[in-house]
């Protein structure tokens, strides 16, 4: 390694760079750009979810269900058809995403002593939304019971549960939180590959690979010297993700900074491993961006970023086991949101450190190759 | 006018020639639609179920047992694992075992007995915010229900008469996706977000790569018209893509069993449409970035974000702030969204679709326009 040639393959690159001050303005601009987008398009809290209620009791007990409904900050009661076969219309044109049915006889089942059921139908086509709404209806429901047997004149006095119910990590629940961290990583792997997927294949088209293999450079000094320039921009990125999402967004950190930078590094080599490899073994620099693109999507949709693992079919779990960002999400939100340490997240450390061998081995070795040819 | 379609139709053929040479590149574009559409249809759900669940019984009564057996029953939580120890929920929250924690204090079924007021603890772990709210709302509506049955009980023991009070009970019914696939839903939205992807990105580079590999002077000396050389650089993508409609039209129709109730002819017309302004865009790109690195990730930016944050395909757009929802207006995939929607699952027409239509038809005219004055002015200077 002679690192007089290491630096100037860098300088080489770095020329190149200023040369096209756009590119640096949108690799400034991209991470804020995502920032504020997901921030405040994925990380939406649910509140004021347009809610139906059609009431087929018109009693007391029915009316005080519709107005806990309108009461709650979560629901926005903007229909009240007469009959349940409106709903569908409502339903159909997104005018509603909750429908509350209080069937006829409800106050007499109750009376009665009987069990009441309440209708909540929930449109799944947005499952984000309904899963809150029918948690957040059957807690109205369950508060609406305790009340009335409150007004019984059991309050106080009976066995009963006081459960108390705390969020641990995120007390407010609030999405950005988890979602900021994600980024960090999501940007790096977006700019790194969308770079180094040109890299090889760029050189190969202009011709200057050939000039460059018949300089004395060894392939691991190449390799040094065209990454560098690239990890240090991707760097700069993921600190402004970092502090923009701490001063504006407010995420709080609770971990180590040293989980944090251990698992980044990490993630780094698998996705500088990644990008070259996709350069190598691509002819053109149309295929390596396909190729690219082809693979970044299946990264942000299946890792977790977005759509919860847990919520994916058994068979499509393990697709997302093989994908590095997914432990790096781990890594990342343990330390920022929980404040895991080594120990705990040695796991998805582990499993990053085999990625970034494996890949980035892989990369070396076709490198070998593409060079004796 | 037919030496304008003679040229046209020969910047087209030298597309399709450069692409016909590269087989690899021409197996990825017509596969991975489809590979992405089979994947994605099912992996887009924030569907919460059976969050894991960990139980530390202090009690070790069979009134805490009765009272863990109602986490069991439930559909909502999966209990994972029992523990004596207080640390236990720490240490499975730590390895992201268990998302929820039900502690259950010594002396629970006594405190029950003597007819007091039993304390449990239920702890959620908030890194996940999604699950966490569900998991808290489902625990609070747990225990309320629990509690108020134990009461009841006690009552009626006590000879208290408690006959009037009725349990209020909910019933979830879930419409249009009650096997917890959304398949329904996704994939009319699911098929613009894969054409934008697949489509601006070509054309972004594709006039930079004439100026990169010195052809684009050899194009100003002929006689085409730059109108010319954009609907020629645009038409071979516009067929490719549009290959990928049918196909994934066909794989979702028949494969997914969704159905399609509305016009087919407003379908295409949309799709063709849809096609044409997202390659306009990339268009745009290509005629004010300098380098196909920029163009690459400048595509990358102006067609992957839109179309999967800002066209309402699995985040819904009234959820959004005003400033954000105004955004999504300016770019053609939230119309296509729409109109895919409207005529897979509604059955509209013509006659209900047409704003989007009128829409996409004022972008594509707008983005083509755009691109052949950007690069006129470039070429020019």
């Amino acid at each position: 390694m002679n690192p007089r040639r290491v630096r100037l393959l860098m300088w080489k690159e770095f020329t190149q760079l200023r040369r096209d001050p756009l590119l640096i303005r949108l690799l400034i601009l991209m991470p804020v750009l995502q920032l504020l987008l997901f921030g405040y398009v994925v990380a939406v809290d649910i509140s004021h979810i347009d809610t139906a209620v059609v009431d087929l009791d018109h009693t007391t007990v029915s009316r005080t269900i519709d107005s806990s409904f309108t009461a709650s900050e979560y629901f926005n009661v903007t229909h009240q058809p007469a009959t349940e076969a409106d709903i569908r219309a409502l339903m159909d044109s997104g005018a509603i995403q909750i429908a509350v049915v209080i069937p006829e006889g409800t106050q007499d089942a109750l009376t009665r002593g009987d069990v009441a059921p309440i209708g909540l139908i929930v449109d799944g086509s947005d499952t984000q939304v309904s899963s809150v709404a029918g948690a957040y209806a059957s807690r109205i429901l369950a508060s609406l019971n305790a009340t009335r047997l409150a007004d019984q004149g059991l309050s106080g006095t009976g066995p009963g549960l006081d459960a108390r119910v705390r969020v641990e990590f995120n007390p407010t629940l609030d999405p950005i939180n988890t979602m900021i961290p994600g980024l960090m990583a999501v940007i790096m792997m977006i700019s790194l590959l969308a770079i180094m997927s040109q890299a090889v294949v760029k050189e190969r088209e202009s011709g200057t690979l050939e000039q460059m293999f018949v300089t004395p450079i060894r392939a691991s000094e190449y390799l040094l010297g065209k990454v560098a320039p690239y990890a240090l921009l991707a760097t700069v990125q993921m600190l402004i993700v970092a502090v923009v999402g701490m001063t504006w967004f407010r995420v709080p950190f609770n971990g180590s900074w040293a989980v944090v930078i251990t698992g980044l590094a990490l993630f780094m080599l698998s996705c500088i491993g990644l990008g070259l490899f996709v350069s190598l073994m691509s002819r053109t620099r149309q295929q390596a961006q396909q190729a690219m693109v082809f693979i970044m999507l299946p990264f942000m949709i299946l890792s977790g970023f977005i759509f919860p693992i847990a919520s994916m079919p058994a068979w499509l779990q393990p697709v997302s086991a093989v994908i590095p960002l997914t432990y790096i999400l781990e890594v990342l939100r343990g330390a920022f949101v929980k404040g895991t340490g080594f120990v705990d997240l040695a796991r998805p450390l582990i499993a990053l450190a085999v990625f970034a061998v494996v890949i980035l081995g892989a990369a070396i070795v076709a490198m070998r190759r593409r060079i004796t040819d | 006018m037919r030496a304008t379609l003679t040229r046209m139709g020969a910047v087209s053929r030298k597309e399709f020639l450069h692409l016909g040479r590269d087989k690899r590149m021409l197996a990825m574009v017509v596969l991975m639609p489809i590979l992405q559409l089979l994947l994605f249809a099912y992996a887009v759900s924030f569907d919460v179920e059976d969050v894991p669940t960990i139980v530390i019984d202090t009690d070790h009564t069979t009134t805490s047992q009765a009272y863990v057996a109602q986490y069991e029953a439930s559909p909502f939580f999966d209990v994972v694992a029992h523990s004596d120890a207080l640390s236990a929920a720490d240490t499975a929250f730590d390895r992201g075992e268990a998302k929820v924690a039900v502690i259950i204090p010594a002396g629970f079924a006594d405190a029950l007995f003597r007819g007091e007021r039993a304390e449990v603890a239920v702890l959620v772990d908030g890194s996940d915010p999604n699950s966490a709210t569900v998991a808290q709302s489902y625990s609070v509506a747990l225990n309320q229900l629990l509690s108020t049955q134990i009461t009841e009980d006690w009552a009626s023991r006590q000879g208290l008469d408690l006959s009037s009070v009725g349990v209020l009970e909910p019933r979830i019914r879930t419409w249009y996706n009650p096997d917890r696939s959304s398949a329904d839903f996704l994939i009319p939205g699911l098929m613009v977000v894969i054409l934008a992807i697949l489509t601006t990105p070509q054309t972004a580079v594709s006039l930079v790569r004439e100026r990169t590999l010195g052809t684009e002077e050899q194009l100003q000396i002929s006689p085409m018209r730059r109108i010319e050389l954009m609907v020629g650089k645009v038409a071979p993508w516009a067929v490719i893509a549009y290959i990928d409609v049918i196909a994934i039209t066909l794989i979702g129709v028949l494969g997914f069993g969704i159905p399609l109730r509305g016009s087919v002819a407003a379908l295409a017309v949309g799709a063709a449409l849809f096609i044409v302004s997202a390659l306009g865009m990339g268009l745009v790109v290509s005629a004010v970035t300098p380098s196909e690195d920029t163009a690459n990730i400048a595509a990358m930016l102006i067609s992957l974000l839109p179309a999967f944050l800002l066209s309402g395909f699995a985040f819904p757009l009234n959820q959004m702030p005003v400033i954000v929802q105004g955004f999504s207006y300016v770019f053609p995939a939230r119309y296509m969204v729409t109109l895919s929607r409207e005529v897979f699952l509604k059955g509209a027409g013509f006659t209900e679709v047409w704003p989007e239509l009128v829409a996409l038809t004022l972008t594509t005219v707008a983005l083509i326009g755009l691109a052949t004055i950007l690069y006129g002015r470039r070429s020019s200077r």
